[in-house]
């Protein structure tokens, strides 16, 4: 799996730390940290708890292109 | 989401890691039968069963902590040393009246075979509880550095 860097740019972009978001998602920050790493595929209550703390979609978060489209 | 429970990815390791767990006692305690058929016994019973489910639960103790998959989210203002403390606190009450009734022990001047091995049991537990928790302040301090 790769590098969620979506994620961790639109956490960046909103100042918040890893511990910030993870408090808020009500997660713990190695949580967090394993998605960014994409070591963790997270359910989709989750994805939908981090894209409202960070005000965007599922799909600009999780969805990944294919390389060859 | 609940602010006490472990979160989704602790709980999958933990069950991963408890799994593990059983099937390492699971077999385990199946070569111990199987060693005692062919006549080999490397420890009274029932100290072989006892042994066998301490390391199997200080492997499974130690794993869920690696994995960060013994305390969940925490809330903001919780004292985190009350637990370590009161930890401690059982660990030290074990091992001093595991060492007493180990040393006023009289089958310890016997054959082991006198079929009373509480105190020895005790005095076991009491040694392994301090060392289990012994790792648990090293991975807690090292992951408390981690997240600095």
């Amino acid at each position: 799996m790769s590098k969620n860097l979506k994620l961790k740019s639109s956490r960046a972009a909103k100042d918040m730390s890893q511990k910030d978001l993870a408090d808020a998602t009500g997660v713990t920050r190695q949580t967090i940290n394993a998605i960014e790493k994409g070591d963790y595929n997270p359910s989709i209550k989750l994805c939908v708890s981090i894209c409202k703390v960070l005000g965007k979609t599922l799909d600009q978060l999780f969805w990944e292109e294919d390389e060859d489209e | 989401m609940s602010r006490t429970n472990l979160d989704e990815m602790q709980v999958q390791k933990r069950n991963m890691v408890g799994n593990q767990a059983f099937m390492l006692l699971f077999y385990l305690l199946l070569i111990d039968i199987g060693l005692s058929g062919f006549g080999f016994r490397w420890l009274q019973y029932p100290m072989n069963v006892f042994v066998i489910m301490l390391g199997c639960m200080t492997y499974y103790l130690t794993r869920i902590i690696w994995n960060n998959s013994y305390v969940g989210p925490r809330p903001k203002n919780r004292n985190e040393n009350i637990g370590r403390r009161i930890a401690l606190g059982i660990g030290g009450a074990a091992f001093v009246a595991g060492t007493v009734a180990y040393l006023n022990m009289d089958s310890l001047k016997k054959p082991i075979s006198t079929g009373d091995n509480s105190a020895m049991i005790l005095f076991v537990f009491s040694i392994v509880l301090f060392i289990v928790l012994g790792i648990v302040s090293l991975l807690t301090k090292w992951q408390a550095r981690n997240d600095e």
